[in-house]
């Protein structure tokens, strides 16, 4: 089977930006027209690619490899396997609602639109690609316009300075989107920087000649490299994952960020990083791995809890969805800790359940925030009489966030804390079912503030329900997270073949790894 | 006969030089307040055009002058680099040569001949004394080139420049540049004393002598002038500040590839047995360069002085390079200088355009570039990208090749510094593009780059972006001109060496 749908996959984005370029600025239709064409092939693309694959067979399937810089063993390597699959989706999906979703838009669309695409395209690239340098390459140009994309479409959020540091406000603009922008730029290079400090070890100890992972993940590293070299890549990609105490770009840059930007750097970005620490630092450094999973469990565990109590004393509503990613992140590491089949099913899965909810949630701010102005909880409140459908999406986001059955959020939750208590580690599930139980105080009184109550009071006149385009982001992703809430296998398929077959190389000798009943 | 053939660039550039002196003398006298053409320019640019073709369709082998050249890969490969930059800097300064001294231009075209001749003997150079002579050949027409537009009428718009920089930094160049002749002529005085030898195929037969050893630090340092490495970096940022620009766009790539290539010539080839000795002290100037460049850019409010450090920091990472000491490394070096030619000359370009258009070289002369002028930013953008080393712009594979290369041959130290030195070099050009992207005030006119400039940024960024995109060709043409110089080491054997530590 030797299609090109993966490059067309992740080109597609790509070459959608090309023609928007190309489109006059006055042309507003058809910007948007090309960014929603680029979408829809990719996302139709990612359905078909995880509609095709065979789980019976697992492992990698529809390799395409293109030699990019062969003398040095270079390979735009693309394969799908039972994690690709699923993220592919998501990412679809979260560009697909993002699109629509910034409609709207309205400085400087075209170039908005522009970078989304490629910034879309990168991370596509990311979950297809089996060559370390190729892998890294996407994920910086998944990471880099970003910059852009806060720095001029985002919004400031001015803090206050106080403290006997008041004048660091001044010196670096703290709240502003540009010190945001650069805070979310410098934090995730300097991990890039660990990582490629990584890339090296990985490549040179393996012969250097070549960055195929298939073949690096082979690679018997010695203890001390892998115990060395672990870290660097978990840091460096748990950067991008939240990883505490890392984590304080993303808080910042999300509630500056734009609201399409918000939806796919908390939904689908953050997941590059977790997925990175997965799929490079656990899969091919075992030893390692094995080595400091003690430290990771506990620093997810931190991040569970923190992020939960930094969420709950938060008034403004994005920097609350901003530390209930944190949080939730936690989850995604935790699961990733356990290193049992239970666990990272369960961190895949939240990966994407994460992402559906946290899209929806950043595209109901940005509806709310669009018609009130405000991101203020404490002005809100009575908001559902005038706007129900945006009420009922955030409850039902709500809901899944705190982990309700019948909710994406449930079926990842669970099977993270199964994992953690079947581990050697069973404390890390307190933490775990802690953190759930603060995340439905917060969400829960953040639902109550603003949508229930007495009415909006006079200051709001602009309080409506979704007009024509908005409706489609907020029903296909909460349309997502109800259905792999009550059909989970729908993706569980996939992701549980791979994440067998990836575990089997961490536990070393082979264990029987039981399948899900 | 053969000889001719072997030299035949170096010599058809003479004569290019040579017939643009002849055209320029038979110009007639241009009449009172009338533009004369830039016709010299235009034979120039021609000229340069169809040398750069020559190299391809025409590729002696071999020595000429009793061993002192050869003509091999790796000197080809320069070559075509200085034809290059010279051809991108030519096309840059057309239209400015043309606009600040109407009334001699010829003599810049010259000059920038005459530099030329020296860059392209210099690579085929095997003996010290020609590469002294090359290198001197090469260096003097610069200073003359830096001063060149002293007090002459300044270019429209550009009218806030206080008269007389163009000379400082000429001045200065000249004077840092003379100091480093005579240190570097001291050092191979006392290399060639001790050694018995000019030549570089013997110059490893006896083992060092500690008075060998200090003339070879002499040589490195004086060397290290024309890189602009650090002791000898104080030039760079006044010089750029002072000259015309387009004529540092080219200052700024062509000469810093040329004393590479010398560097490589002397210490690897040469001196390649011997690496112990050199080999702490160039990788103590590697970092420095790298630390000093990067955090001393930070500060910078004038663009030029700007990319002046970052210059010196972009050396720093060729030198981390030349510190793999190995053919590898140096194929890797190769075509790090080749992406940063096309980088920095384009980036170089860009800010003059914006000074045309009246903004000065500060941050301000970037607000709103990518309303004003969306291509230029999207160049300006690209260029950036490739300095601070972002995937997808030849600048990030330059980067990551010197890196890995210094890395497999067990530089890990220095890699790591390198790595981290680079991030925060990032923040500066975040901040001239956010400058480009993000602010807006002022209300300055749309630049309007001559079609010569346009082409040359055109060129630049086709380059920048087509080379990052499929980078393959160019890497394995470096990758093979470094191997002639030194001879390539066994595979797997940098690999090996890592293990052992």
């Amino acid at each position: 089977m030797n299609s090109h749908l993966l490059s067309i996959i992740v080109a597609a984005p790509a070459i959608a930006a090309l023609f928007v370029m190309l489109t006059p600025q006055t042309a507003k239709l058809a910007i948007r027209v090309w960014s929603l064409i680029g979408a829809t092939i990719s996302f139709a693309g990612s359905l078909v690619a995880i509609r095709s694959y065979d789980t019976a067979l697992g492992g990698l399937q529809r390799v395409e490899d293109y030699p990019l810089v062969p003398s040095m063993g270079v390979h735009l390597k693309l394969a799908v396997d039972g994690w690709g699959g699923p993220l592919l989706v998501l990412t679809g999906v979260i560009l697909f609602a993002g699109v629509l979703a910034s409609w709207t838009v309205k400085t400087r669309d075209r170039e908005f639109f522009v970078l989304l695409l490629v910034l879309t395209a990168g991370v596509f690239g990311v979950f297809v690609s089996q060559d370390l340098l190729v892998f890294f390459l996407f994920y910086e140009i998944a990471v880099l316009p970003m910059y852009v994309l806060i720095g001029i479409w985002g919004s400031s959020h001015k803090v206050p300075p106080k403290g006997p540091f008041k004048f660091v406000w001044k010196l670096f603009d703290i709240g502003g989107k540009q010190y945001a922008a650069m805070k979310l730029t410098l934090m995730l290079l300097v991990g890039s920087a660990a990582i490629m400090a990584a890339l090296f070890v990985m490549y040179l100890k393996a012969g250097g000649t070549t960055f195929d992972l298939g073949v690096l993940g082979a690679t018997k590293y010695d203890r001390q490299t892998q115990i060395v070299v672990f870290p660097l890549v978990w840091l460096g990609f748990g950067t991008l994952a939240g990883v505490f105490p890392f984590h304080t770009w993303s808080p910042d840059g999300h509630a500056s960020a734009p609201t399409a930007v918000s939806m796919l750097h908390a939904g689908v970005l953050m997941k590059l990083g977790a997925f990175g620490v997965m799929r490079i630092g656990m899969v091919i450094l075992p030893e390692g791995a094995r080595f400091w999973v003690p430290v990771v469990g506990a620093v997810a565990a931190i991040n569970v809890l923190y992020g939960a109590f930094a969420a709950m004393s938060q008034t403004d509503l994005k920097y609350i969805i901003a530390y209930s990613s944190v949080s939730h992140m936690g989850i995604v590491m935790l699961g990733a800790a356990t290193l049992t089949p239970a666990g990272w099913n369960g961190a895949v899965f939240q990966m994407v359940a994460h992402g559906i909810m946290t899209g929806l949630f950043f595209a109901l701010v940005g509806l709310v925030y669009e018609r009130a102005h405000t991101r203020a909880i404490l002005k809100m409140g009575g908001f559902a009489n005038v706007m129900p459908a945006v009420a009922a999406f955030f409850t039902l986001g709500c809901l899944s966030s705190l982990g309700l059955p019948g909710t994406a959020g449930f079926v990842s939750e669970f099977m993270v804390f199964l994992g953690a208590w079947k581990s050697g580690h069973y404390l890390w599930a307190i933490p775990g079912v802690l953190g759930a139980f603060v995340t439905a105080i917060y969400v829960l009184r953040a639902t109550r503030t603003i949508f229930w109550g007495e009415g909006p009071s006079h200051d709001f006149h602009e309080l409506s329900d979704p007009k024509k385009t908005e409706w489609g982001a907020l029903v296909i992703l909460g349309a997502g997270l109800v259905i792999l809430g009550f059909w989970p296998r729908l993706i569980l398929d996939y992701i549980e073949p791979g994440s067998v077959e990836h575990l089997g190389k961490v536990l070393a000798p082979v264990a029987t790894l039981a399948r899900l009943p | 006969m053969k000889e001719l053939q072997v030299l035949w660039l170096p010599l058809a550039v003479v004569a290019l030089a040579v017939v643009a002196l002849l055209v320029d003398l038979m110009l007639p006298p241009p009449r009172a307040k009338q533009q004369p053409a830039p016709i010299v320019g235009w034979l120039v640019v021609f000229g340069l055009v169809s040398l750069l073709v020559g190299t391809f369709v025409y590729e002696p082998t071999g020595t000429a002058m009793h061993g002192a050249y050869r003509q091999s890969y790796f000197a080809t490969y320069l070559q075509r680099l200085f034809l290059a930059a010279g051809l991108l800097g030519a096309l840059g300064g057309l239209d400015d040569v043309q606009k600040r001294t109407p009334r001699r231009q010829g003599e810049f075209w010259l000059m920038l001949l005459s530099s030329l001749v020296g860059m392209t003997i210099l690579p085929g150079a095997r003996d010290l004394l020609l590469i002294i002579v090359a290198f001197e050949l090469m260096g003097i027409p610069l200073y003359i080139m830096a001063a060149y537009s002293k007090t002459d009428a300044q270019p429209t718009g550009a009218g806030r420049e206080p008269k007389g920089y163009a000379a400082e930094a000429g001045f200065k160049l000249y004077l840092v540049g003379a100091t480093s002749s005579a240190i570097t002529l001291f050092g191979l005085a006392l290399l060639t004393g001790m050694q018995g030898t000019t030549k570089l195929d013997l110059l490893s037969q006896a083992p060092l002598t500690p008075l060998a050893a200090l003339g070879l630090v002499f040589v490195l340092g004086g060397l290290g002038y024309k890189i602009g490495m650090v002791p000898f970096h104080m030039w760079v940022p006044d010089t750029y500040q002072g000259a015309s620009t387009p004529f540092v766009a080219f200052l700024s790539v062509a000469p810093k590839a040329a004393g590479m290539s010398v560097l490589a010539s002397i210490f690897l080839f040469g001196l390649g047995a011997q690496k112990d000795v050199w080999l702490p002290p160039l990788a103590i100037i590697a970092f420095l360069s790298m630390g000093v460049g990067n955090l001393l850019a930070l500060p910078q409010t004038d663009l030029r002085r700007m990319l002046g450090y970052s210059g010196v920091a972009q050396m720093g990472y060729v030198l981390v390079g030349l510190a793999a000491s190995d053919a590898y490394g140096l194929g890797m070096v190769l075509f790090f200088l080749t992406g940063y030619l096309f980088t920095n000359l384009g980036a170089f370009l860009v800010l003059h355009t914006t000074a045309e258009a009246g903004g000065g070289y500060g941050f301000e002369s970037m607000s709103g570039l990518s309303r004003r002028s969306p291509p230029l930013a999207l160049a300006m953008l690209m260029f950036l990208l490739s300095l601070a080393g972002i995937p997808f712009v030849i600048g990030f594979w330059a980067k990551l090749y010197v890196f890995l290369a210094a890395w497999r041959a067990g530089q890990v130290a220095l890699v790591v510094s390198g790595i981290v030195l680079a991030v925060i070099g990032l923040f500066y050009y975040l901040r001239i593009l956010r400058a480009a992207y993000m602010t807006d005030e002022g209300d300055l006119p749309t630049p309007k780059p001559a079609p010569a400039l346009q082409l040359a940024i055109g060129l630049c960024f086709l380059a920048v972006v087509g080379l990052g995109l499929w980078p393959r060709g160019l890497v394995e043409a470096s990758t093979r001109a470094g191997a002639e110089l030194v001879a390539p080491v066994q595979a797997g054997q940098g690999a090996g060496h890592l293990t052992r530590r």
